[in-house]
């Protein structure tokens, strides 16, 4: 088999906290222990109750968030133990996409500008035909080079972002919540976007989402996130079909269905 | 027949600024009976919350509304301040989405609901309106509710914050309530729990409820009858049986083959499906064409033609599976081929 494109082993994250007593003192254990893998073109979904870990994980996969304890290994490397020059393969090999693509784009540059910094930040030269092929393959036409973030609709907007993120040709996506601020029917384009990705160029992603509906969709797996810890994880067809975890359960009857009340 | 505790006709909301107005809704019409849910739904910009606020008369300013709303047989379109203040919370009131901007942060709980006591009865004293304040949060499954009262909004989560903001809404039995998004930014489960507590509220004092939702989800779990908006227009108004058994808008098809469900899946057969997506984004009024606003994204405007670009299609009657129910569509289409037909 070959090697996972994410392995994280028994991983845990403590934030500090001011002062305080007892629990407050120890600071918050975000993540507790966690272990999980990322087959190379696979697509994992994380759910889990909001202030479960979900993002704090999500964030230590790509050195964001530097873990209290564990390993993270992307593509078979430690990450704690990477030189300047491997960190820098990191972020490229490991991109990432927010909830909300209004803050995390520079109101002050166009479109142009923002992914014409990434391959600069990295050293690279580009031309504005790659640029276009870049908008073209989130389906942009080459009219947005021009354009200000506040001069195009959130959909749009986050199709940007992930232009930006599929510039240095990631092996790994994280997306944390990519379209929960989006309307709904702008929601499936970007989710479809993101599962042709997958599809035609093989890249792998962990999707995190407060949405089941969402991950059961356009994920192969799942895992559930309950207080710092996964409970469940497996395939997310049978993991829909029967939840085993108390946790999982609860969250699947409180999903609303679009359907007629039986 | 009774009255309906709301009545809408022909409401439109316009804005003006820099001497130019434009409207963001237009030529709603809608009636609900006590104890029954109309869902209002639709997606950013489509006019949900503008439509909620015209029915408080609590529009922001350089709006102004024309038509006619009766809401607990009162006009609220020319009630003066006098009339308004009372109707607010007494027979109607709002719950929003951000349950923190309805709070004050230097109240404790049991104040903002005692002050909405005494404004709908001044006669009530201090301590007695306290009182009621403790058994309101009890009622809405506030734990300890004499302590509760004692704290601030921040000392709540936003689960209960929004008890507590459901509390202060109710506590003078409005007949209706409007209810924007009040779920919105809370989690699946937590929202579940807001769900089932409205609509216990709801059976137990009669209340008519307008709830708005961009979520088909919460829509199909709540709802008796169902007003689909776009573009600040009526796309399609019916039950909620005639809206998901036989939809006659393109938009309410498509924003349902849109909306992920759970079980999709296993319908297919552990084949991974993806969502319908309708191309392109959300209009306002204020940027739609001369035609059909929805014209731009809808599969069906080729089979119909010019028509859909240069007329505006106006609610008519469509097919109903209930007992004098009322089943309305605005366009130009008589009837939608089936499912299949409109993937593309
Ligand atoms: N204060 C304002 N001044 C000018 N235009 C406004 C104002 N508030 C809302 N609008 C416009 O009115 C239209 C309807 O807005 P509204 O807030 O009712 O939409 P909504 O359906 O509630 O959307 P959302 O789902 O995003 O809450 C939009 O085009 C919006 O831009
Ligand atoms: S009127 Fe035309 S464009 Fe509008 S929804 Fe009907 S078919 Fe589509
Ligand atoms: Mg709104």
């Amino acid at each position: 088999m070959s090697e996972p494109i994410l392995e994280m082993t028994n991983v845990s994250k403590r934030y500090r906290t001011a002062g305080g007593f007892g629990r407050r003192r120890k600071g918050f254990l975000a993540v507790d222990g966690v272990s999980l893998r990322i087959g190379r073109g696979e697509a994992l979904g994380l759910v889990g109750e909001s202030g479960s870990g979900k993002s704090t994980l999500a964030r230590m996969a790509n050195g964001l968030v530097v873990p209290t304890s564990g390993t993270v290994r992307t593509d078979g490397q430690d990450v704690a133990c990477l030189s300047r020059r491997g960190l820098r393969r990191l972020r490229r090999n490991v991109a990432m996409v927010f909830q909300d693509p209004l803050a995390s784009l520079n109101p002050r540059q166009t479109v142009r500008q923002t992914l014409a910094n990434v391959f600069h930040a990295h050293g690279e030269a580009t031309s504005t035909a790659e640029l276009v092929a870049l908008l073209e393959s989130v389906g942009l036409d080459a009219d947005y080079l021009g354009r200000y973030p506040h001069e195009a609709s959130g959909g749009q907007l986050q199709r940007v972002a992930v232009a930006r993120a599929l510039a240095l040709k990631p092996d790994l996506i994280i997306a944390d919540e990519p379209t929960s601020a989006l309307d709904v029917s702008v929601r499936a384009q970007i989710l479809n976007l993101l599962a042709d990705l997958q599809r035609d160029q093989g890249i792998s992603f962990l999707h995190v989402s407060h949405d089941l509906a969402v991950i059961r969709l356009y994920s192969d797996r799942v895992a559930v996130m309950q207080r710092g810890r996964i409970v469940e994880t497996g395939p997310s067809d049978e993991i829909f079909r029967s939840p085993q975890h108390s946790c999982t359960r609860a969250l699947v009857e409180a999903t609303p269905e679009a359907e007629l009340p039986a | 027949m009774r009255d309906p505790v709301l009545q809408v006709e022909d409401l439109s909301v316009s804005f003006t600024s820099g001497g130019v107005t434009t409207d963001v809704v237009r030529d709603l019409s809608m009636r609900l009976d006590g104890g029954r849910t109309l869902a209002v739904v639709g997606e950013s910009g489509s006019g949900k919350t503008i439509t909620g606020r015209a029915i408080m008369r609590l529009l922001p300013r350089g709006a102004s509304a024309r038509g006619r709303i009766v809401a607990a047989g009162r006009e609220m379109l020319s009630a003066d301040e006098r009339e308004l203040r009372r109707a607010r919370g007494s027979d109607v009131a709002m719950v929003f989405q951000d349950s923190m901007s309805a709070l004050s942060p230097y109240l404790d709980i049991g104040a903002h609901i005692a002050q909405a006591v005494r404004l709908h009865d001044p006669s009530v004293t201090r301590r007695a309106a306290r009182a009621r304040a403790v058994e309101m949060l009890d009622r809405v499954g506030i734990p300890e509710p004499a302590d509760a009262v004692r704290r601030f909004p921040h000392e709540f989560s936003g689960g209960m914050r929004q008890r507590a903001v459901i509390a202060m809404a109710l506590v003078n039995r409005p007949a209706l309530l409007i209810a924007d998004e009040p779920t919105t930014a809370l989690d699946v489960t937590v929202q579940a729990q807001i769900l089932a507590l409205l609509r216990e509220l709801q059976q137990e004092y009669g209340m008519a409820m307008l709830l708005i939702s961009h979520d088909f989800g919460v829509v199909a779990s709540a709802a008796d009858d169902v007003l689909v908006l776009y573009a600040g227009r009526q796309a399609e108004y019916g039950s909620l049986r005639d809206i998901f058994e036989q939809p006659a808008h393109p938009y309410t098809t498509g924003l349902r083959a849109a909306t992920p469900r759970l079980d999709a899946r296993l319908d297919s057969g552990g084949k991974r499906t993806r969502l319908r997506a309708i191309p392109g984004a959300p209009t306002s009024l204020r940027d739609a064409g001369p035609g059909c606003a929805f014209a731009p994204r809808c599969g069906l405007a080729d089979q119909v033609g010019e028509r859909c670009v240069v007329e505006v299609p106006l609610p008519t009657v469509r097919p109903t599976n209930e007992d004098g129910g009322l089943h309305l569509a605005a366009c130009h289409l008589d009837r939608l081929p089936a499912l299949q037909e409109v993937a593309r």
